[in-house]
């Protein structure tokens, strides 16, 4: 696993401070996070995984400690170039969708693809893949508004993973979502990691998922309590349409 | 590329529809201030636009043509001598004081004396030659229609002008003058009226055999010295001086200015809001864009696009509302006066609305920040 590690983290700190209460959210945490297998950050709501998501994907700068994404130290970055590396290789997928209510799936998955300067053609080359990667081709031509939640989600899967990235982040991607509809988001997270070797980082306070990670950090109070690696989780009956 | 600011903007019409109505209104109240106060001056400048002639002649240093004085006749030999000048024909100004009926009191008029043959040339292009020949009757007038009602008379009815009793044989349109009212007689006519009065002239009006020298020609007709009795303009430069002389001496021109600064802010204010909410609207959207690895500069183009078409769009609403009220303005004879330079400046203050309110809305953006979507 070791040669495979995508994200080193080292003595992260980071507290916030409302009022004048100052509260330490994540505490000297360091961690390593591998390619090509899904990660799930577990544990209760409040602990911190969303913070350290943020932290590890280049979204909030820590207090203390460093982050290496793919051998890049990523807050000695400028503001600039660490958007770049973004736009090079994260993905993110969040609760809400996010979708424009105006475009329908293609253009949603097209739109950030287009940020990338590739020629039309291979735009939507890659967003139909995306698309059918999802099981949503049929759904090409809708709007949010016509497509259920689970329905959605998965466009926003797709819209993450047509830019190939090296790195996907997700956070709580199933929380508004219906038991079925979540397992065939995990799923396809889960397929995406295998596939393309991409490291997933997937946070969420939901207990079904930890059956269908590779490997689960069990969080608490800004604190990993546990560190466990299932080498053959099963993979979930994943339905195409 | 994916067009998603005509896309939202398409989609969600509801919701950018107040900004392009406050770029349409805004658009119009710019246009149709501008279109009444150049109508309303321009209307001093009547005498001059309504002519054929090319060449004016009037005393040295005239600011407005109501303020002309007497000149020397021998003026009007001078310009027959030119062989560019095809005809001259004086043009008489007397202050009137008109009784029409006794409810409406004296009313202040302008008598206009001109020469009634068919090929006159002043207000040549407001009097058809029939009506002009009927100024050939001894104290006959012609009035425009709008003004009857301040006169208290009908066509065929009489009225007491100066003491004397003058006739109406008729009315036209586009004689409206400023501050009082334009009565058109024969030179005889006005002669008799100018009781006490300078008989000679105040303006001479020449035609020329080639229109477009007027400039060339009335710069070599001028005297020149300082002790010159008599100047030369070219109609376009003695009317220019004339709108200039009203815009600044009635304090017009600043009023112009003013409401236009509270159009421009009030039009701001309501599209840069309208954007500003649709910006919010899509907060989360726009910082997925940017944690996805979108530029705050190209999400910023995205709402200024936004904010471009919500111009263009109000742009061209504004022309239609504008064209419906000045039409409606100039069937009711109002003064209405539309020039390229004016709508050019219109447009160009409406686009700048736009495009300040998208930089305002810009500013919302710095809220689409992707940390706070990872809760
Ligand atoms: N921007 C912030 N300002 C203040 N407090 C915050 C902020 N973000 C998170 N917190 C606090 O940090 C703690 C951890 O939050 P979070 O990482 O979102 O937890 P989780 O995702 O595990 O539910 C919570 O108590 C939350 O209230
Ligand atoms: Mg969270």
């Amino acid at each position: 696993m070791v040669e495979h590690v995508a994200i080193r983290g080292r003595g992260i700190g980071k507290s916030f401070t409302v009022g004048k209460v100052s509260t330490r959210v994540i505490d000297e945490l360091s961690v390593d996070v591998a390619s090509g297998e899904l990660t799930l950050l577990s544990g209760p709501s409040g602990c911190g995984k969303s913070t350290l998501l943020a932290i590890l994907s280049g979204l909030e700068r820590p207090d203390a400690g460093s982050v290496e994404a793919l051998g890049e130290q990523v807050w000695l970055l400028d503001r600039k170039a660490l958007q770049r590396f973004r736009l090079h290789h994260i993905g993110f997928v969040f609760q809400g969708f996010n979708l424009f209510p105006a475009l329908n799936s293609v253009e949603q998955v097209e739109l950030p693809l287009s940020y990338l300067g590739l020629g039309a053609e291979e735009t939507r080359r890659r967003a139909w893949a995306a698309l059918d990667e999802v099981g949503l081709a049929h759904r090409r031509h809708m709007r949010p508004a016509e497509l259920s939640g689970g329905e959605k989600q998965r466009v926003a899967i797709a819209r993450a993973l047509a830019k190939r990235p090296q790195l996907l982040f997700a956070d709580e991607p199933t929380s508004a979502l219906d038991s079925v509809s979540g397992q065939t988001v995990i799923d396809i997270l889960h397929r995406a990691a295998r596939v393309h070797g991409t490291m997933v980082l997937c946070a969420s306070h939901d207990p079904r998922l930890i059956a269908h990670a590779d490997r689960v950090l069990r969080m608490e109070d800004g604190r990993v309590l546990a560190d466990e690696h299932h080498p053959h989780p099963p993979m979930g009956a994943h339905t195409t349409s | 590329m994916v067009a998603l600011a005509r896309k939202t903007l398409v989609y969600e019409w509801r919701r950018y529809l107040p900004a392009s109505l406050a770029v349409a209104f805004s658009g119009m109240l710019l246009l149709v201030q501008l279109a009444l106060v150049f109508g309303i001056f321009d209307s001093a400048a009547v005498y001059i636009n309504a002519s054929r002639g090319q060449i004016w002649v009037g005393y040295p240093g005239t600011q407005s043509i109501d303020l002309g004085r007497s000149i020397p006749r021998d003026a009007q030999m001078r310009l027959l001598m030119n062989p560019q000048v095809a005809q001259v024909e004086p043009f008489q100004w007397v202050n009137g004081d008109w009784r029409g009926s006794r409810q409406l009191g004296s009313v202040s008029v302008f008598v206009s004396g001109i020469d009634p043959a068919p090929d006159g040339l002043v207000f040549a292009r407001a009097i058809p030659p029939a009506l002009r020949a009927r100024l050939e009757e001894p104290g006959a007038i012609i009035v425009d229609r709008a003004d009857l009602p301040k006169l208290g008379i009908q066509v065929g009815q009489s009225g007491i002008l100066n003491g004397q009793r003058v006739y109406l044989v008729g009315t036209t349109s586009g004689l409206r003058a400023l501050g009082g009212v334009n009565i058109v007689t024969s030179l005889a006519t006005a002669e008799q009226l100018n009781v006490g009065g300078d008989p000679r002239p105040a303006y001479y009006v020449a035609r020329l055999r080639d229109p477009a020298r007027a400039a060339v020609v009335a710069a070599q007709l001028d005297p020149h010295d300082r002790q010159r009795r008599y100047a030369v303009w070219s109609a376009s430069t003695l009317a220019a001086r004339t709108i200039h002389y009203w815009l600044f001496e009635t304090g017009a021109g600043l009023g112009v200015v003013f409401m236009s600064l509270v159009v421009f802010l009030v039009g701001t204010v309501i599209t840069s809001q309208t954007l500003m909410g649709a910006v919010a609207g899509s907060i989360s959207e726009y910082a997925t864009l940017n944690a996805l690895g979108a530029s705050h500069g190209a999400l910023s183009r995205v709402v200024m696009e936004q904010a471009g078409w919500v111009g263009v769009a109000g742009l061209l609403g504004g022309g239609v509302l504008s064209a419906m009220v000045l039409l409606l303005a100039h069937s009711q004879d109002v003064p209405v006066g539309i020039t390229v330079a004016g709508v050019t400046a219109c447009a160009v203050l409406v686009m700048g609305i736009t495009l300040f309110s998208g930089m305002l809305a810009v500013r919302t953006l710095r809220n689409a920040d992707p940390a706070r979507l990872l809760r």
